[in-house]
């Protein structure tokens, strides 16, 4: 072998910093009229791919109507956007575009509970306003100086409400969890703890699963000798589809319930109607009778919005309306006017137009939009949320309350 | 966007160590290590845990995520000795896995998948995020300069030589009397430990740390960054971790300027440019951008008498 000579020649080395010139040059956007700058950041691959594209749709969907109104403040609005790959790691850097490079105000829609957390203390160093659909407890429990609201109820909530059912309404005695480890897994089952005592019924064991294994036959074989008449599938799609599978195989006739982003149409269309017959769902709910939600549908064309893109819909209202409502587009005027404009005495509005209409004339509002509600306690929580449980009933849902 | 440059340079760096680690173990001792992300985030969690819970001092901490890393990287390196190729490969993508999963149900210890958030950084808080990411990218720069000259003297040094001995034929520097199995542990030690240490960096540098965070995709970047800069090559090594990271960053803007993509569609040009990127640098130059140079010496013309002795040699 000879010696090989150093690969990169100078002028070579001069071509390679003129090529990395340009590409940096580039993207710097134009900047005519001085748009207000928002940034979303959503699953577009990776775990939350399922949802990540429409969430993003219902953001741009939102922007794209105040425009064509005319923007707010008189500017128009321009939207960046970019993919967590639902990884933290991913996104830090994604995030770190959005605010340092696009000069965002504010960041809409991130998704995994560690992904908000990854990304959370970057936004509130550097003031920039971000929106999550993010479950966990502790996210609103970070430092986060108000520069964060979720959309999404916290497990907390959510148990409450599951407990309520399962128990009062079902009728259950003996609830068993399978479930993923995942951020809420304990929260979940401390509450459930809690919470089934005071309906009549009782949690009889836990068993947490990692989610990437093949079969689950071992851990429905455990879940079954406890003798269980509920069966809680506390996990995500892929893995509840195959714990689905050997419930059946292993001749398990109780009831099982799972949160509807895990038991969805994509788990229905790959299990036969067999096995996922009488299986129950819960959800927080969308606010499914308001015409922001109906407007959604419509938009999307789906017949069921998902409650990540109902709530990132509202997402983009709220920051808009706070920023006509602050005179002022900065993620400190947004964190100031965002309970303002979304709870209160103010006139009842359910879609942004209305809402900047009613701001031009001075007046307060109170949005309310196709996620529900929308009001934060100080710490971001949302205060209340319905829920929706429904039954799978020959490969399709049926809604049994709504509440 | 200065910030943001500086941001990234400083990612490229991190991962620029994560290579020169990597580079110790698969590019001069040829053991394939899948598992790199596994001990970053032994790395991480070192850190974390001893500056965060036990207020030990950030540059203790560092040291410490070295010294443990290093110790599982030997553990390793002994479990797995007398496994070479894909076998190797394959258990310690296992060792990382199983790193991960224990991080995600040992939540006494390592808060589960919620991560641990308000890890410290040095001056953080008490400067400005701009100040705090240039300081940052300094001790970054630092840290690529130190490790990269230790792995340099590492290569020319006899223990290097060995190194690619074993990479070539382990039995050939067995038969010279090397002991084999404690040269791999050595070279799987520094490795290591240079890629816990990049993860206690890692995890000063961006506050948070959850095993969501320590998937195997990390290892991909890597091995890709030693790839496309040339394996066995400490240069390379580094150049390579900036390739990668411009090519996923310039991506961003480059499909943003695509007209007519749907959010969804632009992510997947995304991944596909940067595959793309990756795989014409490798059909272009195999060896990578920086390959290995191993300077050869003439063999020295044979005396006379030598001429005679080989030729009675051969059968």
């Amino acid at each position: 072998m000879s010696k090989t000579k150093f690969p990169l020649s100078r002028r070579g080395a001069i071509k390679l910093a003129g090529a990395v010139a340009v590409a940096s040059a580039l993207p710097r956007p134009l900047r005519a009229a001085e748009p207000i700058r928002l940034g979303a950041l959503n699953p577009l691959t990776g775990a939350g791919g399922s949802y990540g594209p429409s969430m993003r749709k219902a953001i741009e969907r939102t922007i794209a109507n105040v425009n064509a109104a005319g923007g707010v403040l008189g500017r128009q609005i321009e939207l960046f956007g970019e993919d967590t790959q639902t990884n933290p790691d991913s996104a830090v850097r994604a995030v770190r575009k959005l605010i340092d490079a696009d000069k965002v105000v504010a960041v809409m829609g991130t998704w995994a509970s560690s992904v908000t957390t990854a990304v959370a203390p970057l936004c509130w160093e550097s003031k920039t306003f971000l929106t999550c659909v993010s479950g966990s407890d502790t996210i609103t429990l970070l430092p986060h100086q108000g520069y964060l609201v979720r959309t999404q109820p916290n497990s907390t909530l959510q148990m409450t409400e599951l407990g309520e059912y399962v128990g009062s309404d079902l009728g259950k005695k003996r609830m068993f969890i399978l479930g993923a480890q995942t951020p809420f897994a304990k929260t979940n089952e401390e509450r459930l703890t809690e919470v089934l005592p005071q309906h009549g019924s009782e949690l009889i064991g836990a068993l947490v699963y990692d989610k990437d294994k093949t079969s689950f036959r071992s851990e429905v074989d455990i879940a079954m000798r406890a003798k269980p008449d509920i069966i809680f599938l506390n996990g995500y799609t892929p893995d509840v589809t195959v714990v689905m599978k050997d419930l059946f195989k292993a001749g398990y006739e109780g009831t099982r319930i799972g949160p509807a982003y895990s038991v969805n149409n994509k788990l229905l269309k790959s299990l036969p109607n067999d096995v996922t017959q009488d299986c129950y769902t819960y959800a927080p709910s969308p606010a499914v009778d308001s015409n922001a939600y109906k407007r959604l549908a419509e938009f999307l064309n789906v017949d069921d919005v998902d409650p990540y893109s109902s709530q990132t819909n509202d997402h983009a209202a709220l920051v808009i309306l706070s920023i006509a409502r602050a005179g002022e587009a900065s993620g400190t005027a947004i964190r100031e006017n965002v309970r303002r404009i979304s709870q209160g005495d103010g006139i009842e509005v359910d879609n942004v137009l209305d809402g900047l209409k009613h701001l031009a004339a001075g007046k307060e509002i109170n949005y309310t939009g196709a996620s529900g509600p929308c009001d934060f306690t100080d710490i971001g929580d949302i205060e209340d949320t319905q829920f929706r449980y429904e039954i799978v009933d020959g490969g399709k849902f049926k809604t049994l309350k709504i509440g | 966007m200065e910030n943001y440059l500086i941001a990234m340079v400083t990612f490229a760096g991190i991962y620029g160590i994560m290579a020169l680690g990597l580079n110790v173990i698969w590019g001069m001792a040829g053991m394939v290590n899948l598992g790199l992300v596994g001990f970053f985030a032994f790395g991480a969690y070192t850190t974390t845990l001893l500056t965060k819970d036990f207020g030990v001092p950030i540059g203790l901490g560092i040291a410490a995520a070295f010294v443990t890393t290093a110790i599982a990287g030997v553990v390793v390196a002994l479990v797995t000795g007398r496994m070479r190729g894909d076998y190797l490969a394959i258990v310690t993508l296992g060792f990382s896995e199983t790193v991960r999963i224990t991080a995600s149900n040992e939540i006494w210890l390592t808060n589960g998948t919620d991560g641990i958030s308000g890890i410290p950084g040095p001056w953080r808080g008490e400067v400005s995020p701009e100040t705090f990411n240039l300081i940052y990218l300094g001790i970054v720069a630092g840290f690529v300069l130190v490790v990269f000259l230790i792995m340099q003297r590492v290569r020319y040094a006899p223990l290097g030589r060995v190194l690619r001995g074993i990479r070539d034929d382990d039995q050939v520097v067995a038969v010279a009397g090397k002991n084999v199995i404690a040269i791999k542990a050595k070279a799987f030690a520094l490795g290591a430990g240079v890629l816990g240490m990049a993860g206690a960096i890692y995890a000063h540098y961006t506050s948070y740390i959850a095993p969501d965070g320590f998937v195997p995709l990390i290892t991909i970047y890597i091995v890709l960054s030693l790839t496309a800069g040339g394996t066995g090559s400490n240069l390379g090594a580094i150049v390579g971790a900036f390739l990668v990271v411009f090519f996923m960053e310039s991506t961003r803007f480059l499909t943003a300027v695509v007209p007519g993509l749907e959010a969804v569609q632009q992510a997947a040009l995304r991944e596909f440019l940067i595959g793309a990127s990756l795989i014409v640098i490798l059909h272009l130059r195999p060896t990578g951008l920086f390959p290995e140079r191993i300077t050869r010496h003439e063999a020295p013309e044979p005396p006379a008498s030598g001429a005679a002795l080989k030729e009675r040699s051969q059968p």
